[in-house]
C-alpha cells in the first residue's frame, strides 16, 4: 500500500498537516487508514484547530477508498462472460479431453499432481503444443527444472510435416526459466502489465491463452516450513496472483505439483499442504505404470464434476494419435 | 584544398548536431510519459532515459532504483510498454524465448559421451549439457566409474567430436581414485591416437593428438567435501568459480546424498535445503550451458506392501533433476535404465566397466569368453 505522501501529488488536500495529524494516530499508509476507527478519527479532528480541513481530508480519503470498490455483475452477465470468454482448451489427448468435458477451462487454474516421472511434464508440453496449434494462441511456459524440450514439443504437433506451420506453432510458444519464487513474482507482475496494456490496445490476435508453470512446487518447497509463516504467505500470494491473471485475462493456467508420502503403507498425497489445496480449481492426479507406459489420470477436485473419475492413456511416442 | 577542408568541418558540425539531437530525443522519450515532473526527473537522473530502458527492467528493480513505490513503478513500466507499442506484443515477458529458436539451440547442444555406445544411444548421444542428470544405483554398480569417465571424456577435443572442456568433481564420500582416472585418461588418449591413425590410413587429414594423460588430470578440478555445510558453501561458490573457469563443461557430484543421509534430524529442513540446492544446480546448468551429473545412492522404500529399492532422499528430491538414469544388475550384467527424461523415451542398455573405463558390454563379454 502507498504511503499517504503519494496521494498528495494528485490531491493537495492530503497535505503535510493532514499527514501529521494521521501520523499522530499511527496512520502512515492508506492501508493503516482503512484499519482505523474513522468515527474516532473524526472526533479527534473536531478538536483540532483546522478541523474543517482535516474532516474534508478524511471524507476525501473515504471517497478514494470507495473508488477501489469493483463493479458488480449479475448472474446473466457472468454466464455471458463464461460463454464468450472462458472456453475449454483441448489438452491434445482424446481421453483426457473427454474426462474433463472438453479440456481445461480458461480462467481456471488446473493442477497436475504426480510422483516423479509420472508424465506431468509430458502432459504440459502436449497441452502447450495442442493449444498453440489448434487455437493459434500464444503459450507461455515457465520452467523450473530445465525440462522444457522444444524437440519433444515439435513431436506433439499434429501437422509437423508442414515445416512452415511447424515453425509458426513453435514460435507461439515462449519459454522462460525461473529458479526462485521472487523471480516468479517479477515475471507475473511483468506479464500482468503487458497483458493489461495489450487489452487496452485491443490486441486480440495471438492472445495468450495458456500459461504453464512446471513446477510450482519446486519454487515453493525451499521457502516453505520452518518457524516463520512468511513462506506460506508467499505461496498463497503466488497462488492468488495466478488465479487473478487467469480470471482477468481469460488464460488457462496449468501448474504441476509433486507428491509426498502420507503416513504408512507408501501412500502419497499432493505436496504443499492444506493451504495450497484451496488454490487450484481443478486437481488431477497422475500415476504411471512403468511396466506398460500406461498413464492413469484421476480427478481429485473439480469445480463442476465429482471427484474420482479416472482415465488411462498411453505416453505418446510421437504424433501418430492426433485428434 | 580549402573548400574540401570547410566541407569536412561542416559535416563534422552537422554530425555533432545530429548526435545532440538523438541524445535530446532519448531524453524526450522519458519526458513523453504522462508523469509528474519530479518522477520524470527521478527517472532521468537514475539513468532511465529511454522507454526501452524502462521496459527492460522489472518493476521491482525500477522501484528500488528510482525510489518509488512498487505500484508506481508498475504503472510506469505499463506506460512505457504501451507507448513503445509493438515491443509489448512481440514478447510477453522479458527474456522469454520461443520454442522455434530453442529447437535449433537444442539441436546444436553438445553431449558428453560415456564411452559406451549402447548407453550413448539411449541417452540420445550422451549426457546432455544444460541438464541436470541424476544417476543412481546400488553400491558397486559403477556410479563413481561413470563419474570419472565423464570427467575424462568432457576433455576430448573438438576435432575428435568432444567438447574440449574441463571438469569439476565434487567428492563427498572420498571415492575418487586418481590412479583410476589416470588409467581412463591413458585409455582415452590411446583411443584418440588409434582414431587418428585410422583417419591417416584413410588419407584424411587429421591433427596429431596433442593431449597427454597428465593434461587430462590437470583439468579435473577436484573438491573434497566433508560435511553438508561445506557442500552448501561449495554449491554457492560454484557460480563464481565457473565464471572464472569458463571451460568447465561438467560438474559431477559423487554423491549428492552422503552428508544428507546422516547428520540431519529435521527432515523438513533437509527437504528445503536440498530443493534450494537443486534449483542452484539447475541455474548453473542453464547459465553456463554445462552438464550437472548428480550421483545418488539407493534406499529401500515400502510401497504396495513390499520393500523396493528406490533412490535416496525422498519424493521431493526426485523432482530435482531433468533426467534420471538408474543402474542395476541383471544377472551378471550391468544395465542402465532411463527412468525420467522430458525428451527421451524410457529404454535400457547394458554396459561394462573395464580396466580402460566404461565400454559396451556385448563385445567385451565375447572377448572374455574367447580368452
Amino acid at each position: 500500500m502507498a504511503p499517504l505522501k503519494h496521494v498528495e501529488r494528485e490531491n493537495p488536500i492530503i497535505d503535510a498537516s493532514f499527514r501529521d495529524f494521521c501520523a499522530s494516530h499511527g496512520i502512515q499508509t492508506v492501508e493503516d487508514f482503512l484499519l482505523h476507527d474513522l468515527y474516532e478519527l473524526a472526533a479527534f479532528a473536531e478538536r483540532q484547530r483546522n478541523a474543517d480541513r482535516l474532516k474534508e481530508g478524511i471524507t476525501f480519503m473515504l471517497s478514494l477508498i470507495e473508488l477501489q470498490c469493483r463493479p458488480w455483475l449479475n448472474g446473466m452477465e457472468l454466464l455471458e462472460d463464461l460463454h464468450r470468454n472462458k472456453h475449454t482448451l483441448s489438452t491434445g489427448d482424446k481421453g483426457i479431453d473427454s474426462l474433463l468435458q472438453g479440456g481445461f477451462r480458461e480462467g481456471q487454474v488446473t493442477e497436475l499432481v504426480g510422483p516423479s516421472s509420472s508424465g506431468k511434464t509430458q502432459f504440459c508440453m502436449q497441452a502447450a503444443a495442442s493449444v498453440a496449434e489448434k487455437y493459434s494462441a500464444r503459450v507461455l511456459y515457465l520452467d523450473t527444472g530445465n525440462s522444457f524440450s522444444a524437440r519433444r514439443i515439435a513431436q506433439f504437433i499434429c501437422s509437423s510435416s508442414d515445416a512452415a506451420l511447424r515453425q509458426k506453432v513453435l514460435s507461439r510458444i515462449s519459454c522462460q526459466m525461473v529458479y526462485d519464487v521472487y523471480t516468479m513474482f517479477d515475471m507475473l507482475h511483468g506479464l500482468e502489465v503487458t497483458l493489461r496494456s495489450q487489452a487496452q490496445m485491443n490486441v486480440n490476435e495471438d492472445r495468450l491463452q495458456l500459461l504453464v508453470v512446471d513446477s510450482i512446487s519446486s519454487l515453493i518447497t525451499p521457502i516453505l516450513g520452518g518457524s516463520g509463516s512468511q513462506g506460506r504467505a508467499l505461496m498463497v500470494a503466488v497462488g492468488y496472483m495466478l488465479k487473478k491473471l487467469a480470471h482477468e485475462h481469460n488464460i488457462a493456467i496449468l501448474v504441476t505439483n509433486h507428491t509426498v508420502g502420507a503416513g504408512e503403507g507408501g501412500r502419497t498425497k499432493p505436496a504443499l499442504g492444506e493451504t495450497w489445496k484451496s488454490i487450484p480449481h481443478v486437481r488431477l492426479m497422475l500415476t504411471r505404470d512403468h511396466r506398460n507406459n500406461n498413464c492413469t489420470i484421476s480427478i481429485l477436485k473439480h469445480t463442476s464434476m465429482p471427484a474420482g473419475h479416472t482415465v488411462t492413456t498411453m505416453t505418446r511416442e510421437d504424433n501418430t494419435h492426433c485428434l | 584544398m580549402a573548400p574540401t577542408h570547410t566541407l569536412a568541418a561542416k559535416s563534422r558540425r552537422r554530425f555533432k548536431k545530429l548526435s545532440l539531437a538523438t541524445k535530446h530525443y532519448r531524453v524526450m522519450e522519458t519526458s513523453r510519459l504522462p508523469l509528474s515532473s519530479t518522477i520524470r526527473g527521478k527517472l532521468i537522473s537514475a539513468g532511465y532515459t529511454s522507454l526501452s530502458s524502462i521496459s527492460s527492467v522489472s518493476s521491482t528493480d525500477l522501484a528500488r532504483d528510482v525510489d518509488m513505490t512498487e505500484a508506481e513503478a508498475v504503472d510506469i513500466s505499463k506506460l512505457a510498454n504501451q507507448i513503445s507499442g509493438s515491443n509489448g506484443t512481440t514478447s510477453l515477458i522479458n527474456g522469454g524465448k520461443n520454442a522455434w529458436d530453442m529447437l535449433h539451440e537444442e539441436e546444436s547442444l553438445p553431449r558428453i559421451t560415456t564411452s559406451c555406445s549402447d548407453l550413448d544411444n539411449i541417452l540420445g548421444g550422451g549426457i546432455s549439457c544444460r541438464d541436470v542428470t541424476e544417476i543412481g544405483g546400488v553400491p558397486g554398480i559403477g556410479k563413481t566409474q561413470i563419474g570419472i569417465q565423464l570427467s575424462v571424456n568432457v576433455q576430448i577435443p573438438r576435432e575428435f567430436g568432444g567438447l574440449g572442456g574441463k571438469a569439476i568433481y565434487i567428492d563427498t564420500e572420498g571415492s575418487f581414485m586418481v590412479e583410476r582416472a589416470l588409467q581412463m585418461a591413458e585409455a582415452c588418449v590411446e583411443d584418440m591416437e588409434e582414431y587418428t591413425g585410422y583417419m591417416m590410413h584413410k588419407h584424411f587429414k587429421a591433427s596429431q593428438v596433442q593431449m597427454k594423460p597428465e593434461d587430462i588430470l590437470e583439468n579435473i578440478f577436484y573438491f573434497r567435501v566433508c560435511s553438508y555445510t561445506e557442500q552448501i558453501a561449495l554449491v554457492n561458490h560454484l557460480d563464481k568459480f565457473i565464471s572464472e573457469n569458463k571451460d568447465v563443461k561438467v560438474v559431477i557430484v559423487d554423491s549428492i546424498t552422503f552428508h544428507f543421509r546422516q547428520d540431519f534430524d529435521d527432515l523438513g529442513q533437509r527437504t528445503r535445503v536440498l530443493s534450494e540446492m537443486a534449483l542452484k544446480f539447475m541455474k548453473l546448468a542453464k547459465k553456463f550451458s554445462l552438464a550437472v551429473v548428480l550421483l545418488n545412492q539407493v534406499t529401500t522404500k515400502y510401497t504396495d506392501g513390499s520393500f523396493q529399492l528406490a533412490l535416496a532422499l525422498g519424493d521431493s528430491w526426485s523432482h530435482s533433476c531433468t533426467n534420471r538414469v538408474i543402474l542395476y544388475w541383471n544377472g551378471d550384467e550391468r544395465y542402465a535404465y532411463i527412468d525420467k527424461s522430458p525428451s527421451l523415451p524410457s529404454a535400457s542398455a547394458s554396459y561394462n566397466v573395464t580396466s580402460r573405463g566404461l565400454r559396451n558390454s556385448s563385445s567385451s563379454t565375447k572377448r572374455v569368453k574367447m580368452m
